[in-house]
């Protein structure tokens, strides 16, 4: 994310004091406890005059929904920032809460005359996400049926984005606390679909959809005993290779799935 | 498989379970999305794009119906526990229903009962004690050329937690 900004010269500050945003493991544990600790967060960007951008769904689908229900509802805003006092922070409302993605989508024309290393052939297997895209109402991003802006930056490379059957399905990664079993046979579900439409990457805008592919995957089989991985990439990898960016930079050495089989395409 | 992995309710099916208690659907309604709960016309849409429909012994439509039914054994069920929060079927309900937002507000009233998978203890602790869920990697940080983590003043969040109670959500504690 760091490389691409830099390329594009948009500058990122780092967020001094920010917390985690909670995601839906506090929202699921206690509510007001996640309305805080998020509002917390978004809070103190206000406070400071900025915008948050993050590369993260979780992030992104937690601060926006808290902002959400925060800006709607009157008695949940007094409650919250009743808390947030004892700080000398206030939510107003006013920051941006954005997704990574949708800075790189409203830069796309120029994404388009920096592409120096096309990706002819690359098959992309897209995977949206959950937190990117639902519930619409909050998320306020694309169509939760029919997505298309990643895929038409990450086509802007020369790769495609294949249509793929569970394409919008979760990945199965918030089940990893409940039961690793259930996160597992989610994420097979989802290879498998990936397989069959001809993928050869999956692609994510998200570390923690990341992780399923390109880490709790390994070791994974089929019924016929055949492994279920597929290189997997993070979108501003495919993004920053196609503008020419250094593999390293991009962190292509720490994927964990062998980048073997699209070496060429590549061009790595 | 999710018979062997989380949720005390096997079945639906031969359980004998305490039916209309108008006090829980009412607990219910109060959550957020509750208050849209006889909209439910059990249609299953949501069990149809659920990604966990075929892994569990109770489905959301189910869910649904358990709790205008005000059976409090809901709260036992996988289906609470074993949502992805993956909003399918809130974005897809015909009716409108935030199901996924009720289906959190099921998880904060099992939490509260001491009834949920032993890794949210561990986050919850994680959370107030440090601010954080996840460590980050040293190691790759350094490979990738980067710095320390801004720091983050752990009093301050721990001053927000503390009065939402967060470490007494439950009896005694």
């Amino acid at each position: 994310m760091r490389a691409v900004a830099k390329e594009l010269e948009v500058e990122l500050l780092d967020f001094e004091g920010a917390s985690c945003c909670g995601t839906v493991v506090l929202k699921s544990i206690d509510e007001p406890s996640w309305l805080a600790l998020s509002g917390r967060n978004i809070a103190l960007a206000e406070k400071r005059g900025h915008d948050i951008v993050t590369p993260c769904n979780g992030c992104f689908g937690s601060l926006k929904d808290t902002a959400h229900i925060l800006n709607h509802d009157e008695a949940v805003r007094k409650t919250t920032n009743k808390t947030l006092m004892a700080l000398g922070l206030k939510f107003t409302g006013r920051a941006k809460i954005r997704h990574f993605v949708e800075v790189l989508y409203d830069m796309r024309n120029e994404i388009k005359g920096r592409i120096v290393k096309p990706l002819t052939g690359l098959r992309i297997a897209f995977h949206p996400g959950c937190h990117l895209l639902r519930p619409s109402t909050v998320a306020g991003f694309d169509d939760p049926e029919l997505p298309h802006k990643v895929d038409e930056l990450l086509e802007l490379t020369g790769a495609r984005s294949i249509p793929w059957g569970l394409k919008l399905r979760c990945c199965g990664s918030p089940l990893l606390i409940a039961s690793e079993a259930v996160a597992s046979s989610v994420l097979k579900e989802k290879m498998i679909s990936a397989r069959e439409a001809g993928a050869s990457c999956v692609v994510t805008n998200c570390p923690a959809c990341h992780t399923q592919f390109d880490v709790q995957v390994l070791g994974l089989k089929d019924e016929g005993g055949q492994p279920l991985e597929l290189p997997a990439l993070f979108v501003t990898q495919v993004l920053g290779l196609a503008m020419g960016l250094e593999p390293d930079s991009l962190g292509l050495q720490l994927n964990r799935v062998s980048l073997d089989p699209i070496r060429d395409v590549l061009g790595i | 498989m999710a018979t062997e992995t989380w949720g005390q309710l096997k079945s639906l099916e031969g359980s004998k379970l305490e039916i209309l208690d108008a006090e829980f659907t009412r607990e219910v309604s109060k959550i957020i999305g509750g208050q849209d709960l006889t909209a439910c016309f059990q249609c299953a849409k949501c069990s149809g794009g659920c990604p966990v429909s075929d892994k569990v012994n109770v489905q959301v439509h189910q869910l649904m119906r358990m709790l205008l039914f005000g059976l409090e054994e809901v709260l036992k069920t996988d289906m609470v526990w074993l949502c992805t929060t993956c909003y399918q079927c809130q974005q897809r309900c015909p009716q409108g229903i935030n199901i996924t937002d009720i289906i959190f507000g099921l998880k904060n009233m099992a939490f509260r009962k001491g009834i949920n998978p032993p890794g949210y203890v561990a986050s919850r602790k994680a959370l107030y004690d440090s601010g954080k869920l996840y460590e980050p990697t040293d190691w790759e940080r350094d490979d990738l050329g980067l710095g320390p983590v801004p720091p983050l003043d752990v009093a301050e969040t721990r001053k927000v937690l503390d009065k939402t109670g967060l470490m007494k959500l439950r009896e005694g504690e």
